[in-house]
């Protein structure tokens, strides 16, 4: 029995953040502050013939002008150290950072980069992953020499990820199987356009640095800035003010090695926020472009017996964290059925394009997409109803998925169902409407993470958190937690958070796990204030901790409010003794049992740990003469668990759900030369409020075993949409027909 | 290019003082197309700029004796949008008002910016082209009335001198039984630039058209007439095969290029179609149905019938 857990707790941040008095890094001055501005490559692939920033240097308001020169000449990277922090003699993207400037205002610097005196010779730039695979100049020729921190990753030319996951006899399957359909999608890159571009701040302050940064992985940027810059992680500093959102879009390590290398150079704090086209071009964070072949061999009734694909990612330049797309791509052709034989290669290829990495869900969406389709038309061609296709192949108790993991009465077919019934799937179309279902699976990682709660003189608490808050309302339900093991309300604490010099390590806003995973730090934390706080009270009651209880602020007799000792007024008697404060990071929990021995390359997500299912119905109409489809009617259910905050967990689903339809309707990037065209909110077309369909939103699954606190598990909106035609913005053919398939 | 100078004046006169002093100005009314093209690199602001959005006088609609409208340049979409008189007699022009960005850039764009700046993708432009709008230019030398046609002649290009500012649009009276309409291509419903767009204004004497106009958006470099759809619709009742031959002469008017927002093929194959829904729901509007403003958002007519 939970007295705040589950309730619809209206988030702290949620105010300021409505209201515009959030501030966030670009809000951010110090003292003595100068405007940096970055020199971006204008081509996809170039030689730097001359870089000369003498005249720059020369102006004056000109601070320091940085190059690659000025920078260590070590390499870094998340999963292939492939990259320095400015180019160096190559370019390999349209938007790589070749310099920077801090000046005295924002027109100087513009003024310094014309400056720079830059001679490049033009390649061609490798844009087709085909070619790249086979035969191509390779995009990093001296791949061979760049480090990894990886010992399983299996790298060939462009090829910086070659991953398969082999469970049973393929071949055998296919050749019983009733009928084998064999089909390619194609996906294009898509962005994470959170509504704050990327700022960053930095100061020096002796040889420590203090950077301000729009990260949602302040843990991991410090790491890789003292890395990067040769220094002990207590010399670096990340903190985030108000976080505008990421989408994954934020995730890495991306300018702060950039800036503290300018501040440095330029004797001075230097602030530099991003133009929504940097945003696009310079973040190396995008949905890379997928090419997506899947096989399928079913038997007449349905079953799916064998199932082949080869996952194709044009990862771009650099490797960064693009190859946990690539492997989560991989999971994803399986999606929650019951595939006994299966065979998916993946290859993770170099490119002269934008870098992809971790989008929202990185690498889910498309195959998602792909699968649910294919899956479309297998029950097509079988004459099955799609619904009922799914209903025979989604994993049951016992089940085995492809790597092994033994599903525990999962709850895909329930998804399935719940969602048919609320979205009344079945229910008469109108003319031009349509209507379509897709399944979809998930993980939750158990990982490492840490928290303090101590109990303030007046009875107040603060939660001090290394975990991060990127829009997603996670570490806004931290309070709750706190209030619920401790008998208080959320409203009674404050969190000191995403400060890397203030809170225990945590991973940051990544792996839809900060709520389990912070979450059972912040619980065990205030558990431990609470046994102090029943030590206290049972000192002043004169009566055993075990039969007291806290509840509404105070700790009583168990069920006896008439003796209750107010938590305030222990806590001006612990501030006179032994303070109330509490510690935690509590038993990380197991991954899920698997066995990825058959497999290549595997990095991280070799299983869906402790899975999750969800399932999605759209309604859309199809203007039949322009191609233009709107979304009537959205239904989306959920297994997460137990649901902490209503709130949060429906906003989550809103967001994922709008998102998906962007993804599927209107959203896109159109490239000439390796550069992208629509760098901008006018031409990458987002949608808006007033496309958002009514979002129906059901949660299943509570009570059953979840690994975060309460039983929570993690919730991603996967935005498994039913149907997605290509890009408007390149233009949809009229279609024929409502249920004409996109590819 | 750094603006060295910035000017806020409060009068007509002070205005065209200012113009004729400088010669690198850029007018800004709303700003919401300048600002976002001068972020973009696209069009750099000049040395001087002026704004325009203290001018007293340049704001507000009003219907003259003749029972034509007149509306100040400084008059915002939202305005229009909200003008019963609009609604009700120049029906696409508030079609095209209703459409533009969204209520924020609606409250803050003007029609003066919209016409000025002469996008190809106006959606102001072809609903004046329809109803034969014509652009009043002042100076500090005097004041003349250009036909909307005849003042935008490309991208980004008018006949104004640099030394006229837009100060008014006229519109004349509708006939008796005129309905008129826009209809744009969008893939979203707020924030959008039009893909295709189609202006008609048609006149209906009992059930036969005695006057008619359709002008196209977005698929040519300025918005564009289609002459002879009037041709083929006046004088006779709008049949199916007469919507065909109008749609058929819109088609052949189109010059589409290919962007960032579609093909040149797409946009071709679009032309009829958006143009036959202008049209169908114009004489909708002339026969005194209410089609709700904007048209654009009213459920298509799939089966591209007349009735």
């Amino acid at each position: 029995m939970t007295t705040v857990v589950g309730e619809r707790v209206v988030r702290q941040d949620g105010r300021q953040k409505v209201t515009g008095a959030a501030y966030y890094t670009a809000d951010m001055t110090v003292t003595g502050m100068a405007h940096g501005a970055f020199l971006y490559a204008p081509h996809a692939r170039a030689r730097i013939l001359r870089l000369d920033v003498t005249a720059a240097r020369a102006l004056p308001g000109v601070y320091a002008v940085v190059t690659q020169v000025d920078a260590p000449p070590d390499r870094y990277g998340g999963f292939v150290k492939d990259r320095t922090v400015f180019a160096c003699e190559e370019v390999r993207f349209a938007g790589e950072v070749v310099a920077a400037v801090a000046a005295q205002t924002p027109d100087i610097a513009a003024l310094a980069l014309e400056h720079i005196d830059v001679e490049y010779e033009p390649l061609d730039p490798i844009v087709d992953v085909e070619q790249a695979l086979d035969g191509a100049d390779l995009v990093h020729p001296d791949w061979e020499q760049y480090a990894t921190g990886y010992p399983n990753i299996v790298r060939q030319g462009n090829d910086h990820g070659r991953m398969t996951t082999v469970r049973g006899d393929v071949a055998s399957a296919f050749a019983v199987a009733d009928l084998i359909v064999e089909e390619r999608y194609v996906s294009d890159m898509a962005h994470a356009v959170p509504i704050e571009p990327h700022a960053i701040v930095a100061q020096w302050n002796g040889d420590q640095v203090t950077v301000w940064s729009s990260s949602q992985v302040p843990f991991l940027a410090r790491a890789a800035t003292a890395q990067i810059l040769g220094i002990p992680e207590s010399r670096v500093r990340i903190v985030v003010p108000y976080l505008g959102g990421g989408f994954g879009g934020k995730c890495d390590v991306h300018f702060e090695p950039h800036l503290a290398i300018l501040a440095r150079a330029a004797r001075r704090p230097v602030r530099l926020v991003f133009s929504r086209r940097e945003e696009f071009t310079a973040v190396d964070k995008t949905h890379g472009p997928m090419q997506i072949d899947i096989k399928t061999g079913v038997m007449r009734d349905g079953t799916i017996v064998a199932r082949e694909g080869r996952l194709v990612i044009d990862a771009g330049a650099y490797a960064a964290d693009g190859p946990y797309a690539t492997e989560i791509g991989m999971m994803m052709f399986a999606n929650g059925y019951r595939i006994e034989n299966i065979s998916i290669e993946a290859h993770s290829v170099y490119t002269n394009r934008t870098p992809s990495g971790s989008v929202r869900a990185p690498g889910g969406p498309q195959v998602c997409w792909a699968v649910e389709q294919h899956t479309d038309v297998l029950a097509a061609r079988l004459g099955l109803d799609p619904v009922e296709f799914r209903r025979r192949n989604l994993v049951a108790d016992g089940d085995v998925g492809p790597t092994g993991q033994v599903f525990e009465a999962p709850l895909a077919l329930t998804c399935l169902e719940r969602a048919i019934e609320e979205s009344g799937y079945a229910d008469a179309l109108g003319p031009g409407e349509g209507v379509g279902v897709a399944c979809a699976w998930w993980y939750t990682l158990p990982l490492a993470s840490g928290a303090f709660v101590r109990i303030n003189a007046d009875g107040s608490g603060t939660i001090i958190t290394g975990a991060q808050e990127n829009g997603s309302g996670a570490v806004m339900a931290l309070p709750m937690l706190a209030a619920e093991a401790l008998g208080m309300s959320a409203e009674d604490f404050s969190i000191i958070y995403q400060d890397t010099e203030t809170g225990p390590w945590d991973l940051g806003s990544a792996g839809s796990q900060t709520t389990c995973n912070n979450g059972r730090a912040v619980t065990e934390a205030a558990l431990e204030v609470r046994e102090q706080l029943l030590d206290l009270a049972s000192d002043v009651l004169e009566i055993d901790a075990a039969d007291l209880e806290l509840s509404g602020g105070h700790v009583r007799p168990v069920g006896d409010p008439s003796r209750a000792v107010a938590i305030a007024t222990l806590a001006q008697t612990a501030q006179g003794g032994r303070l109330l404060l509490g510690k935690g990071s509590g038993d990380v929990p197991a991954w899920t049992a698997h066995d990825a021995s058959g497999c290549v390359g595997r990095l991280g997500y070799s299983v869906f740990p402790h899975p999750t299912f969800s399932c999605h119905v759209a309604k859309v109409r199809v203007d039949a003469e322009t191609g233009v489809t709107q979304v009537l009617d959205y239904t989306a259910v959920h297994d997460v668990g137990h649901v902490l905050n209503p709130i949060g967990a429906e906003g989550q689903v809103d967001g994922g759900v709008v998102h998906g339809i962007g993804l599927a309707l209107s959203e896109g990037t159109l490239h000439r030369e390796g550069r992208q065209v629509n760098p901008n909110l006018l031409d990458y077309k987002l949608r808006t409020a007033a496309d958002a369909p009514p979002i129906r939103i059901a949660f299943v699954g509570d009570g059953a075993p979840g690994v975060g606190p309460h039983g929570a598990k993690s919730l991603v909106s996967n935005r498994s949409l039913p149907r997605r035609p290509p890009s408007p913005t390149r233009s949809p053919r009229p279609l024929a027909r409502v249920s004409m398939r996109c590819r | 290019m750094t603006v060295h100078r910035y000017f806020a004046p409060e009068s007509e006169a002070e205005l065209a003082s200012l113009i004729g002093r400088h010669d690198d100005v850029v007018l800004v009314a709303g700003g919401t197309d300048r600002v976002v093209s001068t972020r973009r690199g696209q069009k750099p602001l000049a040395g001087t700029l002026i704004s325009l959005d203290r001018v007293s006088g340049l704001r507000g609609l009003s219907v003259g004796d003749d029972g034509s409208l007149v509306v100040g340049a400084l008059t915002t979409h939202a305005d229009i949008e909200a003008s019963p008189t609009v609604v009700d007699s120049w029906t696409a022009l508030a079609d095209g008002s209703a459409l533009i960005g969204s209520p924020a850039t609606r409250n803050t764009g003007t029609v003066a910016g919209n016409i000025m700046n002469a996008s190809p993708a106006m959606d102001l432009g072809s609903p004046l082209l329809v109803h034969g709008a014509e652009v009043e230019l002042r100076s500090s030398g005097g004041r003349r009335q250009v036909p909307f046609g005849e003042l935008v002649v490309g991208p980004g290009k008018t006949t104004a001198q640099a030394s006229e500012y837009a100060a008014a649009v006229h519109v004349p009276a509708p006939a008796p039984g005129t309905g008129s309409a826009y209809v744009r291509l969008q893939y979203r419903r707020a924030m959008e630039i039009a893909v295709v767009g189609a202006a008609a204004l048609i006149v209906l004497d009992d059930g036969i058209v005695s006057e008619a106009r359709v002008a196209l958006t977005a698929v040519g470099p300025t918005c564009l007439d289609v002459r002879e759809a009037t041709d083929v619709l006046v004088g006779q009742a709008l049949s199916a095969d007469r919507l065909d031959a109008a749609a058929a002469a819109a088609e052949d008017v189109a010059r589409p290029i290919s962007d960032a927002r579609a093909d040149a093929e797409y946009r071709q194959a679009l032309v009829g179609t958006i143009a036959r829904r202008a049209i169908t729901f114009a004489a909708e509007r002339a026969r005194g149905r209410a089609v709700p403003v904007p048209a654009s958002e009213v459920k298509p007519i799939t089966n591209g019938g007349g009735a």
